[in-house]
């Protein structure tokens, strides 16, 4: 296999990566004259392409497609499947166009007869021990070698060779409770051994055997623990990797796909949902360079069947026995609006980690209209002093963009797991790693992070000693070319979060990277939510809330545990508004049941401040209605109509709070870094203590909110992650 | 009626190929590792002082960042070491070269002369391919089935000897053959391979070679060219040189 | 008889077998009450009853469709449905045929251990066969532990 610029990725010794490190910054270093292109003919079109570029690449530049299996543009070039043979004249064998870099003025026929009889021999060779099981594959539909096999291939077979050999068999490994395989159906294309060792880095795959005995495993019995394994499935060609929960009950053609956006980390991943018959039965990546790539972590794609789960479907009201009992809406809003107008302006709101910017937008509207200030987020964020560290929206965001942590030198992250907290964000890290010689620190606990980095420690003395420049780790960034400070959200949730954010903030700035437009500040949300909020103006942290002791509560979705039974007045009246049954709606005196992520047209801005939209997939279950829609319809009960009546008026209302949450797609540029560092710097306190993440290990990633704590695969997963770490 | 059933039967012919028979087994080898009493990961493995000196010096062979080059002898000193190779060798191997373990699985599969399965201390290798299977190897093999007690890819209860029936080892020549480790025992007869595997059983190393008073691989009749001593210098050179 | 005709010309003669019909059903008070539970008042020949208590009557003063009829039981009430009438009598109810079931061979002869009692449609009643799901429901609602 071709492996050549993954030197980095596969030795793991130390000092063969500096030596790597060293000799290629020599070379970074000499400007790169732009190289001359070469011209070559695809089918008789002229092309001009860059000297390097593949017969396979030239061809896509002028809209030829040659089949391939095992090529994939985010992979290694393998050029074991040989699907992508064409002629190239005065050649006197065909050439694997995916490996062949071009010479000047060759003529590439894609079309030629030598071409067509190279791809149906391929084919037939591949077909000759592929079970002919299309009808009971789930793959059908969107399998590759079916669709080439109808495109490229024989229109019969030749094969007679039961009596002799056979069909070649080979028993199916478990690797787990989110991908199944059935390895006789395995082509041996090795996309998922490259993505494991390229992308995820865990090289648990690989092929053992040779001939016709070789098969593609993990030669022991191994789960595939990684936080990515879902995207072997998209990868694999045939159906020898497919999805588990998923299996035999869909054909892709009977699905509704509708593109949405995750909520189930930061990153607002874009997807594609699957659904049928009013259920969600899958979650596809959706391409986005910006975001995702073309991946998807694990919980976003399998938590899916947490929204059929635990959900609230009826409003309810607390009987005076105290128990919960299902109530017609207009009871419920009755009853609510009852306790908003008895409770004056002592109204508060919390928001959790999956709330959409309309029903934020509703929310606050309405406790203004009521004469209350008391709207927060669960997760915390240094303010204080009258100054607030959300003021400007540099502080909390990562500034870089997520494409853009590829391309750093050198990056610090601070307090954060980003395997864990935002896998795709990880994946990023591990390509400037691999591909593009990025070196990568990190402060707090040590942890896999699926590539080597320098770890400084774990305690906070070493964050104020690289803010104030003593460490040695401060000089290497004052010298790095594009250095990058991430801080984890989580760290900054802190009680002495002020000084990691005054201490590093002004730190960052100090920084003099080549680039004028280069961010270091970047801060890692963990919450879909937590942005939208901060714009708003929502506070961070239920403290001002927890000190006001208001008489009616509403929990957005607020299913973190910082509000709980204790921390709230006897006599509070808690409004849970959401969609799943968890830890915040125990706590309520009314509920009223909102819709998913997948149930309704909503705005997420992610942490790198890109507005982006969900649009609905299904109907919310029962009578659960879209969020805002209830809090509109409060507010008419209550007697202070909120004025907007449908998505779009919403929307202009969102826009003139903050006009980039309607901007979807786009990227803000963030400005204010030398005064918000300098906001910062006045409430500078002292820091105590260890850092922490909240997720360590891959058992800590897969149960995070409410949807994913619901869901039955997710908990399989944390189960079989327990039992192989323990038996490990 | 004749000329139906004729047609009858090629179309019935044809039809019983769609009944379907489980494949063949290509290979005596697994290639899928199973946890054994024998074999799993929990057995510890560690090289010698002697083969860890060794390692030393098969490492300096290759530049840094190269050193997964290595991984072929390292893995022929653990077979050496163990007889054959375990997977904890394997793993330590990895351990070694700074590798993950499925690299080292990838080769240790690949190649036929890692054996990961128990074997004995003789692996007794009985060529059975054309040239030698005409100069009589099937009673070669039949000697040392009998001799030992055991069949093809089995290994007696003393862990002493194994038997594999193998291609072609390229000593035609001097076919029928038998290599017992590193050693080829050629010409053989079927006392010679009684005699081999006696004195292996003792604990005796018999001398490798021909069997029939060849030296080496020179015809067996005697030679029928090159008889005569080769002529000096200046042969037939003209006088005038 | 040219008063007669003459009576027929203005209708005074449906007046008389109006007159006539109430006579025969019992009064006015009787009268009243059959036409309140079949919206009509006709009288004729009573061909037979079944075992539910149905009686079936024929005029063939009435046109085709209409000449004969059932009269449900008393105590049906006014819960009247066409299921009521007992299978045998169907055939002659609706023209099939002319004899009325204990003068039909056929039917007096085919009786079978195996055939079940007739049962009238229940539909609408609280007797009526309601299909219940064997799947899951597709959505699991959360349920309140009620300590909380």
């Amino acid at each position: 296999m071709l492996r050549v610029p993954l030197t980095r990725a596969i030795c793991l010794t130390h000092s063969s990566r500096v030596l790597v490190t060293a000799s290629a910054r020599l070379q970074s270093n000499i400007p790169a004259k732009a190289p001359e292109k070469v011209e070559v003919f695809i089918d008789d079109q002229p092309v001009m392409v860059a000297p390097g570029t593949t017969v396979l690449q030239a061809a896509a530049q002028i809209g030829v497609e040659i089949p391939r299996f095992c090529y994939h543009e985010r992979l290694a070039v393998a050029g074991n499947c040989r699907m992508c043979l064409v002629e190239v004249e005065k050649s006197p064998k065909p050439v694997a166009a995916c490996a062949m870099p071009v010479m000047k003025g060759w003529r590439i026929k894609t079309n030629s007869e030598m071409t067509r009889k190279a791809r149906e021999g391929v084919m037939e060779f591949l077909l000759a021990n592929h079970p002919l099981d299309c009808p009971i594959c789930d793959q059908g539909g969107e399998c590759d070698l079916q669709d080439q096999a109808m495109v490229f291939g024989s229109d019969r077979s030749r094969f007679t060779d039961i009596d002799h050999a056979g069909k070649r068999a080979v028993e199916d490994k478990d690797i787990g409770p989110l991908v199944k395989t059935i390895m006789t159906r395995c082509i041996h294309c090795t996309r998922c051994i490259r993505f494991a060792s390229e992308i995820a880095g865990v090289d648990d795959f690989g092929t053992t055997g040779r001939g016709n005995e070789m098969q593609v495993g993990t030669y022991v019995e191994k789960l595939f623990l990684t936080e990515l394994s879902g995207n072997v499935i998209d990868l694999c060609p045939v159906g020898a990797l497919t999805n588990k929960p998923y299996s035999f009950s869909a054909r892709p053609w009977e699905v509704r796909k509708i593109d949405s956006i995750d909520v189930l980390d930061a990153l607002g991943s874009n997807i594609v949902v699957s659904t049928r018959t009013g259920e969600v039965l899958r979650i596809l990546p959706r391409e986005n360079e910006d975001i995702n790539e073309e991946w998807l972590s694990d919980k976003s794609r399998f938590a899916c069947d947490g929204l059929k789960r635990q959900r609230l479907i009826t409003p309810m009201l607390r009987k005076p026995n105290g128990e919960l009992e299902a109530v017609e809406w207009e009871t419920a809003l009755i009853g609510v609006a009852q306790a908003v107008q008895n409770a004056g302006d002592k109204v508060a709101a919390v928001a959790g980690s999956l709330v959409d910017a309309e029903q934020l937008i509703a929310v606050k509207d309405l406790l203004n209209r009521l004469g209350s200030e008391l709207l927060c987020t669960e997760q915390k964020f240094p303010t204080a002093d009258g100054t607030s560290g959300t003021d400007f929206r540099s502080n909390y965001l990562l500034n870089s963009s997520i494409a853009a942590c590829e391309e750093a030198d050198l990056v610090l992250l601070v307090g954060t797991n980003p395997r864990y907290e935002a896998p795709l964000l990880n994946t990023r890290l591990r390509k400037g790693y691999v591909h593009k010689e990025q070196d990568i620190a990190l402060i707090g606990p040590k942890v896999d992070l699926s590539y080597r980095y320098e770890h400084l420690g774990n305690s906070s003395s070493i964050v104020q000693d690289i803010a104030s420049g003593k460490h040695p780790f401060a000089q290497r960034l004052k010298s790095a070319k594009r250095p990058l400070v991430i801080v984890g959200a989580n760290a900054l949730s802190r009680s002495d979060g002020k000084a990691f954010l005054a201490g590093l903030h002004s730190f960052a700035n100090q920084l003099t990277p080549e680039d004028k437009n280069w961010k270091v500040w970047n801060v890692l949300q963990t919450n879909a939510s937590q942005v939208a909020a901060l714009d708003m103006g929502y506070k961070a942290g239920v403290e001002e809330i927890v000190a006001a002791g208001p008489k009616v509560l509403f929990l957005l979705g607020a299913d973190g545990g910082a509000i709980n039974k204790d921390n709230i007045p006897k006599d509070c009246f808690v409004v849970y508004l959401g969609h799943h049954g968890d830890n915040g709606a125990p706590l309520a005196h009314a509920i009223l049941p909102g819709a998913a992520y997948t149930e309704k047209q909503a705005t997420y801005v992610n942490t790198e401040g890109r507005a982006q939209q969900t649009l609905v997939a299904i109907t919310p279950p029962g009578m659960a209605r879209d969020d805002w829609k209830i809090i509109r319809a409060l507010s008419e009960v209550i007697g202070t109509s909120l004025p907007y009546d449908n998505l779009d008026e919403i929307r202009d209302r969102l826009e003139d709070v903050a006009p980039h949450l309607v901007r979807y797609g786009r990227l803000e540029e963030n400005n204010f870094y030398a005064q918000a560092a300098q906001l910062a710097k006045l409430q500078a306190s002292s820091l105590q203590g260890d850092i922490d993440v909240k997720q360590r290990t891959l058992a800590d990633f897969f149960m995070t909110d409410s949807i994913s704590r619901a869901s039955p695969t997710m908990a399989k997963c944390v189960q079989a992650v327990k039992k192989a770490q323990a038996t490990a | 009626m004749l000329s139906r059933s004729k047609l009858l039967f090629p179309s019935i012919a044809r039809n019983i190929r769609c009944i379907s028979k489980s494949a063949t087994n290509l290979s005596d080898n697994l290639f899928v590792h199973r946890d054994t009493p024998e074999d799993n990961p929990n057995i510890p493995f560690e090289f010698d002082e002697e083969n860890k000196r060794r390692i030393k010096a098969i490492l300096n062979n290759y530049p840094e960042g190269h050193k997964r080059g290595a991984m072929i002898p390292l893995l022929d000193l653990a077979q050496r070491q163990v007889g054959w190779l375990p997977i904890s060798a394997m793993h330590k191997v990895a351990e070694v070269l700074g590798l993950p373990n499925m690299r080292v699985y990838e080769v240790a599969t690949f190649y036929t002369m890692f054996l990961r399965k128990p074997t004995g201390t003789y692996h007794v290798q009985v060529c059975t391919t054309t040239p030698c299977w005409l100069k009589g190897s099937d009673e070669i093999l039949d000697a040392c089935k009998r001799k030992l007690g055991i069949g093809v890819g089995e290994t007696t209860k003393d862990m002493k000897f194994t038997i594999s029936e193998v291609e072609c080892l390229g000593a035609c020549v001097n076919a029928p053959m038998i290599a017992v480790n590193d050693d080829y025992y050629e010409d053989l007869s079927v006392k010679d391979t009684e005699e081999i595997l006696d004195s292996l059983a003792k604990g005796q190393q018999p001398k490798a070679g021909p069997r029939n008073g060849r030296f080496a691989s020179e015809p067996a009749a005697g030679l029928t060219s090159l008889t005569t001593e080769p002529p000096g210098p200046g042969f037939g050179v003209q006088s005038g040189l | 008889m040219r008063i007669r005709d003459l009576a027929i010309y203005f209708g005074f003669d449906k007046l008389q077998r109006l007159y006539q019909d109430v006579k025969i059903h019992g009064g006015l008070l009787m009268a009243i009450q059959k036409f309140r539970r079949f919206d009509d008042l006709k009288s004729g020949r009573l061909i037979g009853q079944d075992k539910y208590g149905n009686k079936y009557y024929e005029n063939l003063y009435y046109f085709f469709g209409r000449s004969r009829w059932v009269e449900y039981p008393e105590y049906k009430n006014c819960e009247m449905d066409g299921s009521q009438v007992a299978p045998e009598w169907s055939g002659w109810l609706s023209y099939r045929t002319d004899a009325p079931p204990y003068a039909d061979p056929i039917k007096i002869y085919t009786k079978y251990k195996w055939m079940l009692d007739h049962s009238e449609n229940l539909s609408g009643t609280k007797h009526a066969y309601m299909p219940y799901s064997t799947t899951k429901p597709k959505i699991e609602a959360w349920v309140p532990k009620k300590d909380d």
